[in-house]
């Protein structure tokens, strides 16, 4: 995180992330609001790196949260939604992969680990080296009953393979519980259609600590990174005052969205608005003439010095306008349009100009 | 029409001949020169592109790359975010610490404060030294870091060693080891979701191979 201290030594930060302003705000300002809550947010964040493969230090996230409630439903809605966003940016191939925060922290403990060896299973787990990871088991006595858990778990690739892992014994019930979660989530996700596009993965974590839940990453195939993420966060919001709200939300960078579109294929279209200068001897024909321009929805400007029409044209190629149109002391005469791209020039009814680039005279 | 899988490889040194190799056992044999910018395969799935070893992790990290062959040490010193299917079991080497025979350092808790490090792995040395809680400044050199200390450069170096012999030869003595590397089958992350099936296809016939 970017830190700073202001002028009385109170400590400022950047914010790295919108969900803990977001928890800040619902705790603050939105105690009277009946849950659940839906809010969306579309801003920059900041984020420090040291490593030079990610050098980009301000993102631009466009997210959503569901506040309020923990249910099958709220997590579907809210994998649906970033489906569907993704699909309506005009993504395809869309797919969600996720995993279950607490899932494998509670099988870790279950199967009696040392904190080093914990972060030996998590390193195999997140790299998928199944050889390492059975040979590691292997060498360090690990729980029979747990190894083939841990074995099926990471080759699911599937919500609707994780149902088949079970395990028996009461000090299991929270594991059984949080499969059975997922097994829920994967019936909850049939009716939006979006069953085939949420795939499972033993070995994904976040980074963020607040997750309780289950966390997931959408990606398409044409770019090796992945364009959003999020996940479900219970015991978040409480921090911030005595609210206990379970939330779940997601965040798109708009970088990566962009990215992959490209990846894709897609021609991401600049600014398509006309753009003119107009020109005059006589200052308020030519001042008319741009605001009606700009009512008709072109990017028009005045010239404002005294220069030859040679260096306006001159400059208009510079900045890549569409014309140069030179008017005179009144709009009724006709005006002399300089077409820059074409290199052309015609006199015209400005009417008649106007109705070109998709504009009515008054 | 779909995408080909396209596998890095390394360009050059020890590791290139033992890659090919272990490839081809899998059924992908590659079939152009390295001058060409994408070779063929005698499989029709996969394409393959040199590229130097130490670069790989980067371009897998990105995807640039679906897969690659690199050391574990380069995936590291790179922090690439990638993941390692499979330990090939070969390219074995030692990131160590070393100083001249004749240096009054005999361990790495000897090592005073703000003594200079030469290392083609500055970043694998700068964590390594913060995690000893030691202070020192690392001069990151593209090579022939053995030479640095006797050019007065630097009091001690990191780097790699399989034998031993170029360390000797240089006179320099190991007084910590880092890590033991070997070359890793990394895979972009996206890629093993979208290519699941050819993947883990390739990674059970690389399995019966190690």
């Amino acid at each position: 995180m970017f830190k700073f201290q202001d002028f009385d030594g109170k400590l400022l930060a950047l914010r790295a992330e919108m969900t803990a302003p977001v928890a800040r705000i619902v705790t603050t300002r939105m105690q009277s609001t009946p849950e659940p809550i839906r809010l969306f947010y579309v801003n920059n964040v900041f984020r420090y790196s040291q490593s030079y493969l990610k050098r980009e230090r301000e993102f631009c996230q466009a997210g959503v949260e569901l506040v309020g409630f923990n249910t099958p439903e709220a997590d579907a809605e809210i994998l649906a939604l970033l489906v569907s966003s993704l699909r309506q940016v005009g993504l395809d191939d869309v797919r969600i992969d996720l995993g279950h925060a607490s899932l494998l922290k509670d099988l870790l403990n279950a199967a009696g680990l040392t904190d080093q060896q914990k972060t030996s299973v998590q390193g195999l787990l997140a790299c998928r080296d199944s050889v390492g990871l059975k040979k590691f088991m292997d060498q360090n006595s690990f729980p029979s009953s747990l190894r083939d858990v841990f074995i099926e778990l990471s080759s699911c690739r599937r919500l609707s393979e994780v149902s088949s892992v079970s395990l028996s014994g009461s000090k299991y019930d929270k594991v059984n519980k949080q499969i059975q979660s997922l097994t829920a989530l994967q019936e909850a996700l049939k009716a939006y259609g979006m069953a085939d596009v949420v795939f499972f993965d033993f070995s994904l974590t976040k980074k963020i600590e607040y997750y309780t839940g289950m966390v997931f990453e959408a990606s398409v195939p044409n770019l090796g990174l992945p364009i959003g993420s999020g996940g479900r966060y219970d015991n978040f919001i409480e921090k911030f005052g005595n609210l206990k709200l379970p939330s779940i939300g997601f965040a798109l960078e708009i970088g990566k969205l962009l990215q992959a579109l490209t990846a894709q294929g897609f021609e991401i279209q600049n600014n398509t608005k006309t753009k003119v200068i107009v020109t005059s001897k006589l200052g308020k024909a030519a001042v008319e003439a741009v605001t009606a321009l700009r009512e008709a929805g072109a990017i028009a400007s005045l010239e404002v010095t005294k220069r030859s029409l040679e260096k306006t044209i001159e400059y208009g190629k510079l900045t890549e306008a569409d014309y140069v149109v030179c008017v005179d002391s009144s709009l009724d005469a006709s005006i002399t349009v300089y077409d820059i791209k074409n290199a052309a020039s015609q006199t015209v009814e400005f009417k008649t100009f106007l109705r070109t680039i998709g504009g009515q005279c008054k | 029409m779909k995408k080909k899988i396209r596998i890095a490889v390394p360009n050059k040194g020890r590791i290139k001949q033992p890659t090919m190799d272990a490839l081809a056992r899998a059924g992908i044999t590659i079939l152009e020169e390295e001058r060409t910018y994408v070779s063929k395969t005698s499989d029709p799935r996969y394409e393959a592109i040199f590229a130097r070893a130490n670069d790989i992790p980067v371009y897998v990290h990105y995807g640039a790359v679906d897969l690659g062959v690199t050391g574990h040490d380069l995936i590291l010193e790179r922090e690439a975010d990638v993941l390692e299917l499979l330990d090939l079991n070969f390219g074995n080497a030692t990131l160590v610490v070393a100083v001249p025979e004749k240096s009054q350092i005999k361990t790495v808790t000897d090592v005073p404060a703000l003594t200079r490090v030469a290392t083609e792995f500055p970043n694998i040395t700068r964590k390594y030294f913060e995690r000893l809680g030691k202070q020192v400044e690392v001069l990151e050199v593209s090579g022939t870091a053995e030479l640095a200390p006797k050019l007065g450069l630097a009091q001690m170096i990191v780097d790699i060693t399989s034998s031993g012999e170029t360390l000797r030869k240089n006179k320099l003595r190991i007084i910590g080891t880092i890590l033991e590397s070997t070359c890793r089958l990394a895979c972009n992350k996206i890629a093993y979701r979208t290519f699941e099936k050819e993947i883990s296809e390739l990674q059970t016939k690389l399995q019966g191979e190690v």
